[in-house]
């Protein structure tokens, strides 16, 4: 107890006897930050480098989320942190050989560094304060890829589905509203459908041949001609399937 | 230059053709053994992190410079701290102080404090000289405990006292006497310092006696030993921290044993048993503890005990009583309960449990160890006493094994183990699983049998595999369910099966403590078996120069520095043939050369002596060795009679003060799907492909530069020279080849050539393509040449047929080591630089692609050169997350990685060994060629089932449909 006045004095006489040309260097990460609101929980494992030519030095991540370099003699260092789960952007710090501040130690000067670019096009400037500087973080780190997943949602989000959904609905919606029609109405828009000039490009009607008269559920369930033909069910059948010149010729071969 | 945000988004935009892991791939395609390293004798214990919480965990500093905490009920590590930058040689200290939350380490000149929960760092402190010891100060004049750390700076002995919660120095404690330091200790008022003083042939034990509170020499004692101490090693046990510390050491007959209580003049001796051949001293390291010790000693068969006490007041030692000889080495381990002392002896089937105070044993129980047999050969012990009706004990002991394994084992049943030994891996090689033996057997003998013989062969052959059949059909529904449900298919029978991608491979694994292990790389990297192959002297390691697998028996061959060998079978490690390392022949390196005989390992020894060789064994390429000093030799071979000899073709001595730092050739897989690149404009830029070149690094420490020379290894001449000058030569310079490239990684201080305004700093990768002309369309002077030899240069004016080399430099954001490329089996795929990334404890796959050293500098691609994939050069590439293969996985301390075709092109195997052991499987130009998890067997079912569903369900209500249209009246 009756020493305890005279450790930090002595400490600090040891340090600066010891190690004239030197500084500490403490970085430090922000306690809360949007992008990494609890540095507490970074790994163990993160750490610092500094290196230069000739020169490296790493420190691991302190209980109070700093990180400490010791012993740093004057010169130009790059720094980085490496942590498993953030990123953290690199700084240039600068030990300055002939400035000694009031403590003894060399004077410490630091600002961000952009990699790939001259070493002397300095960022912003970090203060140094008492407590360190600020190491920066930039992000969090995204290991995997995301796996696509099946969803039906999401191929009914897909324009082209949606526009052949539409398609479809008036396709087959189209002969119920014309069936619903006023008789008087229904002539009418006939008359309009004829003079149409796509028409003669479609080559269909209300009821629907050619393209229009393919039938779709049909196909699928195998009643092709050949098929019903073979079977022999029924008179001039398969003519829904096949019947390419309109509804009025099927009808004269009945 | 480009703005720094705008050159962070264009980073983030590329990774787009990374290929990422899915999350759930992992543990699918990946295996990883997380280690620590094998656990010291006196730097493992188990610890109470928190004071008011029972629960401890048990902490070590491994041989190979690893920290951890281990949870002790079921062995998961909790943090690990890789305490050197490289991995270390045994050595070390941890020490924890009793109810307090932090433990400390020493390895080399640092003394750390680390949290003991979270493994977070308290303070660190970096001194001159080498940590000799460290101990804790248990009793201060504040509430703290301090650390006291003793090093050697260079003659001088050291003590310092560092303040427990910041690391500050509180007095320090200098001695330039030459002496050799060799333990601090501490009782309850004095600290004592022990070193050996005098000369080597005779030391004399030193202790110096200080002042807690200041450091200040009490009092200095010498303690004759009679020339029985040589070295600090001969000093078996300084006792720490005891209430009575004492100094223990042997006579060279370990005959007696001398032991001295510190403070004091006087020695004691006690006799050891006849034939003892080590000894060692277990003692409690609380200053509460009774002062008791345990002395055990091992004879040649066998082990027995002595218990000794020391009385505090006198400074006596009495023997308190002795356990009997029992077979087999045994372990001892000590445990402290505030003032009991207990000692746990593990033998090969017990635990006994015994006090200090009495012979009478406490509990004992049978140790089951299950199917594998192994012997501790160090523990630290838990033990638990339970008060009641009656009294009861529970120990839990942490034991090395002499197989390389931490097992627990708890009231003698074993609760964990962990593979440790596969840390400290030298070698390592992929190896196929061997086809079986009756196969071959029988193929062989329908190929040498006439063709009817074989055929009515080939038929009862058939015939016999029919009885197969019901199984196999048994087990397609399970196939076809796991297959859609994507489920793994278990081996039921436990065979080692080859798979039709080829995925299922074994890796055959050497470490350097004499341990080979075979890994189920198909089956989550499983250890299929861990043998220990050569028995090496204490304190040696294995130096593995050469591993191959024999192409037609599978069997594989280790080759060791001292003329031993191993040669073991994959699937099980039954050892074929084995020879003890000798003091004759010295092996510096090993190639592997083609030779008639199919391939061969040959060995050579110091300045790249080769003897005679059988002439089958003649290698036919020209064999690069080291030679003496700072040179390569080109060695030939010619065949002589029954023997060929070896003859130096040509020499390539390197410039004074360069000095080789690596050296890299073409994988020895390594096809060429392509002889020549398609440029945009449709034009060709054939690539220089020469199988014979290496590239070999050469260092220049004081003009801070290194040149990268790429050799032709038939002929010997150098075919570019590229020197990097402002490379830290003193951090790792690495380089790998393939194909047409080479990559050289390196840190890197410069001023631009081309700007002297502009300097740069960091980690740089240097690309390097060769082709063999600068002009597209042109293949240079060899042109379309069937045969050329390097040996004889083409008329041309220029001479030697030199490649067109384009060189690109990127700055990394973190060093690479351990460069390595994909391999695949065609080489179609494109290929990608695997890399371990040291600071970051990951693997990285970096794509060729970003390494382009075509990419166009200072403008923007033309559409030709985006055709062909090249994009605007920028200087920096930051390794994208997504390219890190290890992903979230903490691998530390990886040395080297390996790679090996499949059976399909898109993908290639990967393995990483150092510390931890790592492996997946890595698709570099995504999985064209099969169907991965991603591709949804489910779905893909379930819309068939679905289709024909509704078609069934539609065709009668169509049918109805059609029949009622056609019979209804025409309107």
């Amino acid at each position: 107890m009756r020493l305890n006045p005279l450790l930090p004095l002595l400490s600090l006489l040891t340090l600066t006897a010891a190690s004239p040309q030197t500084t500490t260097i403490t970085l430090r990460i922000a306690p809360s930050h949007a992008l990494l609101p609890n540095p507490n929980a970074l790994a163990p494992a993160t750490h610092a480098t500094l290196s230069s030519l000739h020169k490296a030095k790493s420190a691991p991540l302190t209980v109070a989320n700093t990180f400490v370099f010791g012993n740093v003699s004057a010169g130009s260092y790059l720094v980085d942190v490496h942590c498993a789960t953030h990123a953290f952007a690199p700084l240039r710090i600068d030990v300055v050989p002939s400035e000694i501040e009031a403590d003894g130690r060399l004077r410490v000067q630091a600002w961000e560094t952009y990699r790939g670019n001259d070493w002397d096009n300095k960022g912003e400037a970090v203060p140094v304060g008492e407590a360190g500087l600020e190491v920066r973080v930039v992000g969090g780190k995204g290991y995997f890829m995301e796996r696509s997943k099946f969803s039906v949602l999401s191929i009914l989000k897909n324009p082209m589905i949606l526009l052949g959904l539409v398609s479809m609905g008036i396709f087959l919606g189209m002969p119920y509203l014309v069936d619903n029609m006023d008789p008087e109405m229904k002539a009418e828009w006939e008359e309009r459908q004829k003079t149409n000039p796509m028409n003669s490009i479609m080559g269909a009607t209300t009821g629907g041949s050619g393209v229009g008269n393919f039938d779709v559920a049909g196909f699928l369930a195998g009643s092709s001609k050949k098929d019903e033909a073979g079977s022999g069910s029924g008179s001039g059948s398969g003519s829904g399937a096949v019947a390419s010149s309109g509804k009025g010729e099927s009808r004269k071969k009945r | 230059m480009l703005p720094p945000q705008l050159s962070t988004l264009f980073l983030l935009a590329l990774p787009s053709a990374v290929r990422a892991v899915f999350q759930d791939e992992v543990g699918h395609i990946d295996y990883h053994y997380e280690l620590l390293g094998l656990p010291q004798r006196e730097t493992t214990f188990f610890h109470r992190p928190r004071r008011d919480d029972k629960a401890s965990l048990l902490y070590t500093l491994s041989d190979v410079g690893v920290l951890g905490a281990v949870n002790p009920s079921n062995g998961a590590i909790m943090w690990r701290q890789k305490l050197n930058g490289s991995t270390t040689n045994c050595g070390g200290f941890t020490r924890a102080g009793e109810d307090e939350s932090w433990i400390a380490s020493a390895l080399g000149q640092s003394v750390h404090a680390w949290d003991a929960v979270t493994g977070r760092n308290k303070f660190w402190m970096d001194f001159a000289g080498e940590v000799k010891d460290l101990e804790i100060m248990e009793l201060t004049e504040s509430e703290r405990k301090d650390l006291l750390a003793l090093s050697d700076e260079d003659g001088t002995t050291v003590l310092r006292r560092l303040n427990g919660n910041d690391g500050s120095v509180v007095w320090e404690f200098r001695e330039a006497t030459k002496d050799i330091p060799l333990q601090a200790s501490t009782n309850v008022g004095k600290v004592f310092v022990i070193s050996l003083h005098g000369t080597a042939a005779a030391y004399n034990l030193k202790v110096s006696v200080l002042d807690t509170l200041t450091g200040k020499r009490l009092d200095e004692l010498v303690i004759g030993t009679k020339g029985e101490v040589h070295s600090a090693d001969d000093v078996m046990f300084v006792g720490a921290n005891s209430a009575s510390p004492i100094v223990a050491w042997t006579d060279d007959t370990r005959q007696k044993l001398r032991v001295n209580v510190l403070g004091t003049k006087s020695r004691q001796e006690f006799s050891l048993p006849t034939g003892t051949v080590s000894v060692e001293i277990h003692a409690p390291h609380l200053v509460q503890s009774d002062p008791h010790f345990l002395v055990h000693s091992r004879t040649a068969t066998g082990n027995r005990a002595d218990v000794y006490h020391v009385d505090p007041k006198t400074n006596t030692i009495t023997k308190a009583y002795d356990l009997p000889l029992l077979s087999g080495p045994g372990a001892f381990s000590t445990t402290s309960n505030g003032a009991n002392v207990y000692f746990t002896r593990i033998t090969d089937d017990e635990i006994i449990l015994l006090s200090s105070e009495s012979h009478g044993v406490l509990s004992r129980w049978p140790l089951n160890t299950g199917s594998s047999p192994a012997s501790a050969v160090h523990g630290v012990s838990e033990v638990v006493k339970k008060t009641g009706a009656d009294t009861s004990y529970a120990v839990r002991t942490a034991a090395v094994t002499n197989t390389d394994d931490w097992v627990l084992v708890r009231n003698g049943a074993i609760a964990w183990a962990r593979p440790e030994g596969m840390t400290g891996a030298v070698a390592a090689t992929f190896a196929e699983i061997p086809e079986s033996e009756d196969l071959v057997k029988s193929l062989e003998q329908e190929a040498h049998s006439n063709p009817l013989e074989a055929y009515i062969h080939r038929v009862n052959r058939h015939l016999n595999d029919l009885q197969y059949l019901p199984a196999y059909l048994n087990s397609i529904p399970s196939r076809l369910m796991s297959s859609v449900l994507g489920t793994e298919v278990s081996s039921k029978t436990g065979k080692l099966t080859r798979d039709g991608f080829g995925f299922h491979k074994l890796v055959i694994l050497a470490t350097r403590r004499g341990m080979l292990y075979g890994l189920d790389a198909g089956n989550s990297g499983k250890v299929l078996w861990g043998r220990r192959t050569v028995n090496l002297p204490q304190g040696s390691n294995w130096n593995v120069t050469g591993i191959q697998v024999h192409e037609s028996t599978g069997q594989v061959t280790v080759l060791g520095s001292n003329g031993d060998y191993a040669v073991v079978k994959p699937d099980t490690g039954n050892v074929v043939d084995v020879a003890a390392p000798g003091p004759g022949r010295v092996t510096e390196s090993t190639a592997l050369v083609d030779t008639e005989s199919g391939q061969r390992l040959i060995s050579f020894g110091p300045d790249g002596e080769i003897g005679e060789l059988p002439s089958n064994w003649t290698p036919k390429q020209t064999v690069v060795v080291r030679g003496s000093g700072e040179e390569l030799k080109g060695v030939v071979f010619t065949a002589n009679g029954t023997t060929s000899r070896g003859s130096t073709s040509w020499t390539f001595s390197l410039p004074q003060d360069q000095r080789v730092v690596s050296i890299a050739t073409r994988p020895s897989h390594d096809p060429i799907a392509s002889i020549g690149r398609v440029l945009g404009d449709r034009t060709v830029k054939y690539k220089y492909l020469n199988p014979n070149i290496i590239v070999v690094v050469a260092a220049d420490d004081n003009a801070s530069a290194f040149t990268a020379y790429l050799l032709d290894t038939v002929s010997g001449q150098v075919l570019s020279a590229s020197k990097y000058e402002g490379v830290d030569t003193g951090k790792p310079i690495e380089c790998a080849v393939a194909e047409n490239w080479f990559v050289c990684t390196f840190f890197g201080q410069y001023t631009l050539r081309d700007n002297l305004a502009q300097s740069l700093k960091g980690y740089q990768v240097a690309i390097s393509d060769l082709y063999e002309s600068d002009e597209a369309n042109d293949r240079g002077p060899l042109g379309d040449s069937d045969q050329y030899s390097s040996l004889d240069p083409i008329d041309t004016p220029t001479g030697v047929a030199l490649p067109s080399v384009v060189t690109q430099t990127y700055i990394l954001n973190t060093p690479l080591s351990a460069l390595q490329v994909t391999q695949t089996r065609q080489g179609i795929t494109s290929r990608h630089v695997l890399a371990y990334l040291p600071e970051s404890h990951g693997i990285a796959s970096i794509p060729r692609m970003f390494l382009e050293p075509r990419r166009p500098v200072g403008r923007d691609p033309t559409p030709a050169e985006m055709e062909e994939g090249l994009m605007r050069y920028h200087p920096n590439i930051e390794i994208d997350p997504k390219s890190i293969i290890t992903h979230e996985r903490d691998v530390i301390g990886v040395e080297k990685i390996i790679t090996s075709p499949t059976i399909v092109e898109s993908t290639s195997l990967v393995f990483a060994y150092g510390i931890d052991v790592f492996g997946t499987r890595v698709a570099p130009s995504f999985l064209f060629d099969i169907l991965g998890k991603g591709f949804n067997k489910v779905t893909l079912v379930g819309t068939v089932v679905a289709i024909t569903g509704g078609v069934l369900v539609l065709r009668p209500m169509v049918r109805k449909k059609q029949i009622n249209a056609l019979w209804t009246a025409p309107m």
